[in-house]
């Protein structure tokens, strides 16, 4: 359940995030964006696309549902556009003493778009509903840490797991209560020293009454309490969403009406931007990423900025493969691997060559933690091979989902470990994103494949625990190591968050002398917008910031 | 059609004018291509692009697959005369790589389809009855699916490897699956057309049997529309085949051929044309050549039309 969770997640991020994402000069960008202001009021098109679920935020895990997801529910905590902080939206105060028991107080007055207001109980049931395995809910794993969580899960096998005996012992999570109204209490199994973070996480956000009598009905015409609200979803043209009147909070927007016209293809929508058919599209398509040529159709209105993405490369488990299973062959590979010219020539510099494993954009992130061995050297990488005693097996293999754009990166990363190693390596194409995740998962995949993480809430431990803590759901290559995996329960013990930080910064550099996975480079996203439109700012997460934009 | 058969007729009975010797329709149409200046412009075309498919090396002494990343995308220059891919690899050498795929993929087709197809054509037209009625209703039933339907299918349902003739084999089979109908269709009704003649009639009058019919009377005189069509569909072929690769299921890298690499140039179609342009004029001018030269073998073969 969790893994496949996990797995829409890492879906959507190598399917638009991936292929999103533009140039520039290389700086953090961000400011490249016109000058905020502009009119209120007025209507904006921008690029949508097919959402894959009915529009139930606990069930939307990729960013086609997810852009539309996030401008109409609002959540107890809203991310800062600039730099990803949380800071209180439907929440009035959230407080804890041991990071195992928190208390929620919400503000009061605030309105569901059907008229309800939102009460305590409106939390709990729709976490509830979501962590109940039966329910079928993308992203009811986000609930995993609340106490209770397993009784809820179905423990039978087959294609069924919710069948007879397998059937899940509770419906509800132990670790929620109502206290009042505008009071609820969340008890974890563990100490998690981030909860308040990840609570603004779309799963997070509160249902209304209207959900639990009708979850299908809900899905076509979602009644949310974000800013805006939804007129209208015309199935595979668009979805349109109008200001929603009653909104008190803090985060309302500028537009009357957005409409996400649904495209299919990235190059249509750019062009039809350069025609102001169309108000902003949030991706630019390769052929007009090559030599900078957006900035010629669109000057000053372009940006670019890095988001919460990291590219790596994970080496199968030991068990499966042996020949990469000494770290200085792991480290010559990395070493052998020219990151800078890579995204220069193939991604036109819409990457950012990483230098660890943690994003830049999050709290906690430190520069360098890969050292040397993230810093191309052909010369020191082929040493280090013949120090480790070479390369056992015939050839590198680096697998890929072929139904995305990374052939381009995967064949050029490997001409690159070719040309300094001088052991032949290719790049495996597997047929789609399903087959291939589902050979990684059973552990069939041998040498080397992609991985792509796009951080579900800003922080440090978001890029770690879930994907090199012993067991976790996306610890493809089973890496395990005692010492990390204290590291990382200390640091959700501790409730000072520069400590934390600490703690998970000191796991990360173990993963330096472990290398399990190579770290590739970080995502960036890049827009662009029609003169019809200004103050077009982007996100930490590379969605449009709707507070914003605003018509000229 | 029947006047070529009419020609032919004296060879096999001995009773030609006393004057001029015997000429077969081989012979004629020999002397009708040689005097045409078509003939030799695509037969010197052919010639060089299967050169560079046997011989490669004659061509080019550059790795169609060292990339130098570095220089990606670069425009023609001396030192790579047609410029570099969005890997890095010289398009010059990919160019001259890439002739073996288009051109064995090419051949291969029209071998089998002109094989398959003739032989079914010939069964067809020569037992009739039930038999003609069963393999026509065949061929019908895979002339019904669309090539790149059947293609995908085909292509998609065997199963992957690394082997290159085997990846080029698959992409044969597709096309020879899905090609064989419109061969047999022509083949049969060429036969349904000779079988008439009254050399044929005598032949079996005179105790041949069907095999020495078939051999010796109908095919040398039913051959000639196939020979023609399978050269133009040679060219045609060509196309499909690039047409595969460029939609991702034809040849795949690290094959080097003319369709993988237009694929992998389009997006540059904006901004940097050359890596598009080389593959495709080299795609062009193959099929052109091998089109020309069925034009003109038709032109020979079938003097009605001149």
């Amino acid at each position: 359940m969790r893994g496949t969770a996990r797995t829409v997640a890492v879906a959507a991020m190598s399917a638009v995030a991936l292929l999103a994402a533009g140039c520039g000069s290389g700086d953090s960008g961000g400011d490249q964006s016109s000058a905020a202001g502009g009119k209120t009021g007025g209507e904006i098109t921008v690029r949508g696309c097919n959402p894959q679920n009915p529009l139930v935020p606990s069930n939307t895990t990729e960013t086609c549902g997810g852009n539309v997801i996030d401008a109409i529910f609002s959540k107890l905590v809203h991310y800062n556009a600039e730099t990803a902080k949380p800071e209180n939206d439907l929440a009035e105060s959230i407080d804890t003493t041991d990071n195992q028991n928190f208390t929620i107080k919400l503000k009061q007055g605030r309105k569901f778009h059907d008229g309800t207001e939102i009460k305590a109980k409106n939390f709990v049931d729709a976490w509830n509903y979501a962590a109940y395995a039966p329910n079928g809910q993308s992203s009811g794993y986000f609930m995993e840490p609340i106490e209770g969580y397993g009784d809820l899960q179905c423990t039978g096998t087959g294609d069924d797991p919710c069948a007879g005996d397998g059937k899940a012992k509770a419906d509800k999570l132990t670790g929620l209560k109502v206290v009042d109204d505008y009071t609820f209490t969340i008890k974890t199994t563990e100490k998690v020293s981030n909860l308040p973070v990840r609570l603004g996480y779309s799963a997070f956000s509160p249902l209304p009454d209207a959900f639990f009598s009708d979850p299908k009905a809900f899905g076509d015409k979602p009644i949310g309490s974000g800013p805006y609200k939804l007129d209208a979803w015309n199935k595979e043209q668009s979805i349109v969403l109008s200001k929603f009147a009653d909104y008190t909070g803090d985060f309302g927007g500028k537009v009357d009406k957005i409409t996400f016209k649904i495209y299919t293809e990235s190059d249509a929508a750019y062009n039809d931007v350069i025609a102001s058919n169309l108000d902003i599209t949030d991706e630019i398509p390769t052929s007009a990423l090559i030599d900078d040529k957006y900035k010629q159709d669109l000057p000053d209105r372009n940006a670019q900025k890095e988001t919460g993405v990291i590219q790596t490369v994970t080496f199968a488990p030991t068990k499966v493969d042996p020949n990469y299973a000494d770290p200085k062959i792991r480290q010559a590979i990395s070493m052998a691997i020219d990151r800078d010219t890579i995204i220069k020539q193939i991604f036109n510099n819409t990457r950012v060559p990483a230098t660890g494993w943690v994003s830049p954009v999050v709290d906690g992130y430190k520069a360098d933690q890969c050292g040397e061995y993230c810093t191309y050297d052909p010369t020191k990488a082929k040493a280090l091979l013949q120090e480790a005693g070479g390369f056992k097996g015939d050839k590198i293999t680096l697998s890929y989902n072929a139904d995305a754009a990374h052939k381009d990166w995967t064949e050029a990363t490997c001409n690159s470990i070719k040309q300094a190693l001088g052991v032949d390596c290719v790049a495996t194409g597997v047929v789609d994103f399903a087959t291939f995740r589902t050979q990684i998962a059973e552990r069939k995949m041998k040498g080397m494949f992609r991985t792509g993480w796009q951080m579900d809430y800003p922080s440090i431990e978001n890029f770690l625990a879930p994907i090199f803590k012993t067991g976790a759901s996306s610890n493809d290559g089973d890496y395990s190591n005692p010492e990390f995996d204290k590291l990382l329960t200390q640091a959700a013990a501790s409730t000072d968050e520069a400590e934390a930080n600490s703690l998970y910064q000191q796991a990360e550099a173990l993963l330096a002398q472990d290398m399990p996975a190579i770290p590739m480079w970080y995502g960036k996203t890049t827009m662009g917008w029609s003169d019809k439109v200004t103050g077009v700012k982007i996100t930490a997460f590379g969605t449009i910031d709707f507070s914003s934009v605003a018509l000229k | 059609m029947t006047e070529a058969a009419v020609s032919e007729a004296p060879t096999s009975t001995p009773e030609g004018g006393d004057s001029a010797p015997a000429r077969s329709l081989a012979s004629d149409a020999w002397r009708t291509m040689r005097s045409n200046p078509l003939f030799w412009v695509s037969s010197v075309l052919i010639v060089i692009f299967t050169l560079m498919a046997i011989f490669p090396s004659l061509f080019t002494s550059t790795n169609p697959t060292e990339a130098i990343l570095r220089d990606a995308r670069v425009r023609p220059n001396a030192d790579a005369w047609f410029g570099r891919d969005i890997q890095g690899y010289d398009i010059y050498a990919r160019c001259i790589y890439g002739a073996r795929a288009s051109i064995l993929v090419g051949l291969l087709t029209t071998v089998f389809t002109t094989l398959v197809g003739g032989i079914v054509g010939v069964f067809a037209g020569y037992v009739g009855g039930w038999t003609d009625t069963i393999l026509s209703r065949l061929g019908d039933v895979f002339f019904a699916i669309p090539l790149l339907l059947g293609a995908v299918i085909v292509l998609v349902t065997l199963p992957a490897t690394d082997n290159y003739f085997y990846i080029v084999l698959k992409v044969v089979l597709a096309l020879v699956v899905l090609g064989w109908p419109s061969m047999a269709r022509l083949m049969r009704s060429s036969v349904i057309q000779v079988k008439p003649n009254d050399y044929v009639q005598a032949a079996r009058a005179l105790g041949a049997s069907p095999w020495r019919v078939v051999r010796s009377h109908i095919v040398p005189n039913a051959l000639a529309p196939m020979i023609v069509v399978a050269t133009i569909n040679l060219g045609a072929y060509i196309s499909a085949e690039a047409t595969l690769s460029y939609l991702g299921i034809g040849l795949q890298p690290p094959t080097v051929s003319w369709g993988v690499d237009i694929s992998a140039a389009v997006v540059g179609m904006r901004t940097t044309p050359h890596m598009l342009f080389f593959p495709s004029l080299f795609l062009s001018l193959t099929v052109l050549a091998f089109i020309m030269l069925g034009d003109v073998v038709r032109d020979a073969l079938d003097p009605k039309n001149r």
